[in-house]
C-alpha cells in the first residue's frame, strides 16, 4: 500500500511531482531511479532541493531498486518511486514483480520519438517495451497530473 | 567584463515565448542567456558560443519564475571552464527542482496570497482598486524573484544547489503555503459573504451543497473527466438546479 506511485519522468524531481502527486498521495519518501544520478553526488545534491524539509529522496541504480522495492513496498513510509526512462523501467519491472501499476508523466522529445500524447514521446522500441510488459500484466496509464485525465496504454498508441 | 544580467532578465520574461511540445522553454532559455554567453572565448563567431548556445536551445522546463536560477549559474558554468559533461548535467538536473520549489512558491504560495488581497479589496473597498493591488503585489514579487533568481544563480555556477539549500527562498517557500491556506481562508468568506448578499437561504445552501458534492467526489471524477470539466460540471449542475427550483 505504500509504494504509492511508480512513474516515468526524465525530469525526475519536479513541480508536478512535488507540488502535484505531493498533494494528494502525500508522499514521505522519493525514490530517484537512475544509474547515472546514483554514482554523482554533486547532482543528486541539486535533486535534493526539490523536495519538502520533511521528505526524504533515496538515489539507487536500476538493480539495487530492484531488490527494495519490496522493501518499499511494506514500509509505513509512503513512497514515491521516479524513474527516468522506459528502458529503466522495463529493467526494473522485470526484477522487480511487486510493481503492478506504473505511471508515465513524462517522456520528451528527442531523435526518432514520436508524440503520442504533449508530454510523452516513445519510440518504436520502447512501445515495444511498454507492450511487452502490459503483456506481462503491468497496469500501465499515462497522466501527468492528478487532476488531468488518466489515458491506458492500449488508447494512446 | 560586467555579465550582461539586465539584458538576460528582460530576455527571460519572454521564457515561454516560444513553448511548443518538442522542446517547452528551451528556445526561449537560449534567447535568455545568449547575453551572458557572447563574451565566451572566441566571442560570438567562436566555437565555445555557438556550442554553449546549442546546448541552452535543447529541452528545458521549469518554473518560468525561478528560470533566472538556472540560466545565471549554466551561464557561469559556461565562463568557468566546468567539464562539458557537467554543464550539461547542471542544466538537466536544476530544472526540476527549481520548478517544484518555484511552483511552491509561486503557484500555492504568491498567488493565492495575492488573490486573496485582491479578493477582499473588490469586495471592501472598490474593483479596480481589487486589480491594481492584486497586480502591484505580484508582479513586485515577480520581479524581486526573478532578478535575485539571475544573481544568484550567476554568483553560483555548479555550487548552485549548495547555495540554494541555504537562501532564502527555501525559508520563503516553507512559510509562504500556511500563508496562502490562510490569506485564502479570510478572503472567500468575505467575497461569499459580498456576493450572495442578496440570495435567500434556498440559494446558499443549494449552492454550498453542490460545492461540497464537487469536492467530495473530484477526487474520483478528475482523473477519468479532468479538473476544467469537474468545474465546469459544477457550475452547470447550480444553474439547472436553480432553474427547476
Amino acid at each position: 500500500m505504500s509504494l504509492e506511485l511508480v512513474r516515468v519522468d526524465d525530469r525526475l524531481i519536479h513541480g508536478q511531482v512535488v507540488v502535484g502527486w505531493g498533494q494528494v498521495l502525500n508522499p514521505d519518501l522519493f525514490v530517484v531511479v537512475d544509474d547515472e544520478v546514483a554514482q554523482n553526488e554533486w547532482e543528486q545534491e541539486i535533486y535534493r532541493m526539490g523536495v519538502l524539509a520533511t521528505q526524504e529522496v533515496e538515489f539507487t541504480s536500476v538493480s539495487d531498486a530492484a531488490e527494495s522495492v519490496e522493501r518499499w513496498a511494506n514500509s509505513s513510509c509512503r513512497t514515491i518511486v521516479l524513474v527516468s526512462d522506459i528502458d529503466s523501467l522495463t529493467r526494473l519491472c522485470e526484477a522487480a514483480p511487486t510493481i503492478r501499476r506504473v505511471n508515465l508523466g513524462g517522456v520528451h522529445h528527442e531523435r526518432d520519438r514520436r508524440l503520442h500524447l504533449p508530454y510523452l514521446f516513445l519510440d518504436d522500441r520502447e512501445v515495444d517495451q511498454l507492450l511487452a510488459l502490459a503483456e506481462r500484466g503491468l497496469e500501465i496509464s499515462a497522466q501527468d497530473l492528478p487532476t488531468a485525465a488518466r489515458v491506458n496504454l492500449e488508447d494512446l498508441l | 567584463m560586467k555579465p550582461r544580467l539586465a539584458s538576460a532578465a528582460v530576455r527571460l520574461l519572454v521564457l515561454q515565448g516560444s513553448m511548443n511540445h518538442e522542446r517547452l522553454q528551451g528556445i526561449g532559455a537560449a534567447v535568455a542567456i545568449e547575453p551572458l554567453i557572447r563574451d565566451l572565448d572566441g566571442g560570438q563567431n567562436g566555437q565555445r558560443y555557438r556550442a554553449a548556445l546549442a546546448r541552452s536551445a535543447g529541452f528545458f522546463n521549469t518554473n518560468p519564475y525561478l528560470a533566472g536560477v538556472a540560466i545565471g549559474a549554466v551561464a557561469r558554468a559556461e565562463h568557468s571552464g566546468a567539464p562539458l559533461r557537467q554543464v550539461e548535467t547542471l542544466r538537466s538536473a536544476i530544472k526540476g527542482p527549481l520548478g517544484s520549489l518555484g511552483d511552491r512558491l509561486i503557484w500555492t504560495g504568491v498567488l493565492p496570497v495575492c488573490a486573496s488581497i485582491g479578493l477582499v479589496c473588490a469586495t471592501l473597498v472598490h474593483p479596480l482598486v481589487a486589480v491594481a493591488a492584486y497586480l502591484l503585489a505580484f508582479n513586485a514579487v515577480n520581479v524581486a524573484v526573478r532578478w535575485w533568481g539571475l544573481r544568484a544563480g550567476w554568483r553560483s555556477g555548479i555550487a548552485v544547489a549548495a547555495m540554494l539549500s541555504q537562501s532564502v527562498l527555501r525559508r520563503a517557500v516553507k512559510f509562504v503555503g500556511p500563508l496562502a491556506v490562510l490569506s485564502i481562508g479570510v478572503a472567500l468568506p468575505v467575497a461569499a459573504e459580498m456576493l450572495t448578499a442578496n440570495f435567500d437561504t434556498s440559494v446558499r445552501v443549494g449552492t454550498a451543497g453542490v460545492a461540497l458534492a464537487t469536492a467530495a467526489t473530484s477526487w474520483f471524477l478528475m482523473p477519468s473527466v479532468g479538473a476544467a470539466r469537474v468545474g465546469i460540471l459544477a457550475l452547470g449542475s447550480v444553474l439547472v438546479l436553480g432553474w427547476i427550483w
